[in-house]
């Protein structure tokens, strides 16, 4: 089936459903979601949270729906995911294909309804005790649309972390809708740091998301995007009480790249901290996206949000995209926010060359040295060096043809 | 000592040089011998510092006119890097603090760098350090200059003493030192005088730029070219100092 999602645009319900091939009986989940589908439309250039991204021309295309046929998956050392089907699992792990039960129903992004319905079904991965595990995703289809969604739990009173990167082959003009269902268990914490390196033309993606942060846990989610092309990852974020989420995102943008960060966290429970903190390095023609809101509802007393964007252009044609916000329904709390865009400072370059060090090399250290507070809260020594090695790789890459 | 008096390692050649739209260095002439120390000497703002950004290729000064030779090739139009790793080193007046960017990893990047360029095999992390420790040791500088950032919150005396530090692992052959006894205590000015002192081996050279004599106690200077209103209007050896110090710059003539 080829499908352009534009063609969803100001359609009721009943005729989306038919558009998507999407027989009567529907369990409850999907009815729901096609409920709010219809509801919120297809996002344009005018929806609020796809403001900055090209979100059009992306849902103008024709594609190729992939749907994926689940096979058994082998035994390995990470669970791997390509084009949708879970083909290497880690011994003894739980991640199996399950209905997803659990939507939320109050969610802004009309794409996270749209990939629910697309998927067939969802991706369930149970992470027992204080996992860490290696999540690969990864793409060989050209042209293809792929939806496809994880739902994520993890266990009271433990500490689990994934780390997540995606892995491409030469393929060209497709799009992924992604994202988590994510269930973060009572006095837990789950770390998801991720790292998605893209080359220009490959795919796009939009990363729909949802975490619940329940009462006594904390949430820790780093992401690393790095190099070109379109992709956009909106993030929706439920405080329980005494809960606490910290959010940090790395952008290094080449090309006409435009990607980033679209969040809105909701303090819902009393006592419930965020700290949210971007930093981006821009390149090229490339353009960064950092639109975040943090809403303190009336219930939230007591609590501490903080939220900071600091961006660096490398190039006159790169532009940042920030945007800030906290909507606060109570003076019970401490927050903050604020976002900076400057350029690499001259002297500081100079002063390396001056000692023998290239004007790319000075430029690269000055640029790590920007990232290496975001790079370096990844305390794993090897993912550290890892995300640093894609970040040098990216950078480089946009360094080509680098004129002075 | 060579008797050859041809033999110059810079040649600095009726320079005209621009910050911005003003005129600063206006026909500038000055040779530098190998094995020799050179005191620039000159009022504030007689363009000392603008004659060691010439001589870098700092990005704020424009040569309008002019050349310099290095070794006998016109360098005006290298890069900044290049200038340094054939040889030229500076030791800022105002050293820059870059946060972020640790001091042993700079050092190590700038140091494998100029082997790099000269074919020999780099240095490894703990060869580089053992190297750097001793240094560190000879300044009586702190070992956590090894981990802290570059110059970030560095007092005065540790900026400079980090300077001498780079000059001396770099091992340039021009050192060209603009006011570094600026703002030394004594112990400071010693150390930093005996790391500059230790490398002088006959073959390299100095310009060591100062308004104030005092450094010249402790390393003595050859020659003494006093710089007025962008040109140097008087070369003469080190008796010219204590004429210098009686009189001032204004009884100077050409
Ligand atoms: N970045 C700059 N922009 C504008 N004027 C400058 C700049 N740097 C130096 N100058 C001017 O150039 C002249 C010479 O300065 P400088 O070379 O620093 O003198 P010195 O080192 O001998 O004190 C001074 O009049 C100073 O004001
Ligand atoms: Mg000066």
């Amino acid at each position: 089936m080829t499908l352009t999602i534009n063609n969803l645009k100001k359609k009721s319900k009943d005729e989306i459903a038919q558009m998507l091939g999407l027989t009567d009986d529907l369990p409850p989940s999907k009815e729901a979601a096609l409920e709010r589908l219809a509801e919120l439309g297809i996002p344009t250039k005018k929806s609020e949270e796809y403001r900055y991204f090209d979100v059009e021309s992306l849902l103008d295309k024709s594609y190729e729906v992939h749907l994926h046929v689940p096979k058994e998956p082998k035994i390995g050392e990470k669970i791997v995911i390509e084009n949708g089907v879970i083909i290497e699992v880690p011994k003894g792990m739980r991640v199996y294909y399950d209905q997803c039960d659990a939507l939320d129903l109050t969610h802004y992004d009309p794409i996270y309804y749209l990939s629910h319905l697309l998927a067939p079904h969802v991706i369930k991965i149970d992470l027992d005790g204080d996992a860490e595990v290696e999540l690969v995703h990864r793409y060989t289809h050209s042209g293809a649309l792929l939806p496809y969604r994880i739902v994520l739990f993890n266990q009271e009173n433990r500490h689990a972390t994934v780390y997540e990167t995606f892995e491409t082959e030469e393929i060209s003009e497709s799009l992924i809708l992604y994202g988590y269902d994510m269930h973060i268990a009572k006095d837990s914490t789950l770390r998801l740091i991720k790292t998605q390196s893209m080359d220009e033309n490959r795919y796009a993606m939009i990363s729909s998301n949802r975490i619940k942060v329940n009462d006594h846990a904390n949430a820790i989610i780093k992401t690393f995007d790095l190099g070109g092309d379109h992709a956009l990852q909106l993030l929706k974020v439920d405080l329980g009480t005494y809960s606490h989420i910290d959010a940090g995102h790395l952008l290094y943008l080449n090309h006409q790249a435009k990607r980033g960060t679209v969040s809105k966290i909701n303090h819902i429970g009393e006592h419930s901290t965020s700290q949210q903190e971007a930093k981006n390095i821009l390149d090229g023609n490339a353009r960064g996206i950092f639109d975040a809101l943090i809403k303190v509802e009336h219930s939230a007393k007591w609590t501490k949000a903080h939220q900071n964007s600091k961006a660096i252009l490398l190039h006159e044609d790169a532009y940042m995209a920030a945007k800030p916000q906290l909507e606060i329904y109570i003076d019970e709390l401490e927050a903050s926010h604020g976002a900076t865009t400057g350029q690499l400072d001259r002297k500081q370059i100079f002063y390396l060359q001056s000692r023998g060090i290239s004007y790319v090399e000075a430029r690269k250290m000055l640029v790590i040295a920007f990232a290496n507070t975001l790079i370096e809260t990844v305390k794993d020594t090897r993912h550290q060096e890892r995300i640093q090695k894609a970040f040098e790789k990216a950078f480089y890459a946009g360094h080509k043809e680098l004129k002075r | 000592m060579s008797n050859n008096k041809n033999e110059k390692v810079l040649e600095i050649k009726d320079v005209h040089a621009k910050i911005g739209n003003k005129e600063i260095l206006k026909g500038l002439s000055l040779d530098l011998e190998p094995g020799k120390v050179h005191a620039i000497m000159g009022p504030n703002g007689a363009g000392k510092s603008t004659l060691s950004k010439t001589i870098v290729g700092h990005y704020d000064v424009e040569m309008s006119g002019g050349d310099i030779i290095y070794k006998g090739k016109s360098i005006k139009d290298w890069e900044p890097e290049e200038r340094a790793l054939e040889g030229i080193f500076l030791s800022f007046q105002h050293p820059v603090e870059i946060p972020g960017v640790n001091n042993a990893y700079f050092l190590r990047t700038a140091v494998n760098a100029k082997r790099k360029h000269e074919g020999k095999e780099e240095l490894n992390a703990a060869e580089f350090l053992r190297e750097m420790k001793k240094y560190l040791e000879l300044l009586g500088m702190k070992s956590d200059m090894i981990s802290r950032s570059l110059n970030e919150g560095f007092s005065g005396g540790e900026k400079k003493r980090n300077e001498i530090l780079q000059m001396m692992m770099l091992e340039p052959d021009v050192i060209i030192l603009d006011e570094i006894d600026s703002g030394l205590d004594i112990d400071a000015l010693r150390a930093v005088s005996e790391g500059i002192n230790r490398m002088k081996d006959g073959k390299r050279s100095f310009l060591v730029i100062t308004h104030y004599s005092r450094i010249l106690d402790y390393i003595e200077p050859d020659y003494i070219h006093v710089l007025k209103d962008g040109k140097v209007i008087k070369t003469a050896g080190p008796e010219l100092v204590a004429q210098l110090e009686e009189h001032g710059y204004d009884a100077i003539e050409e």
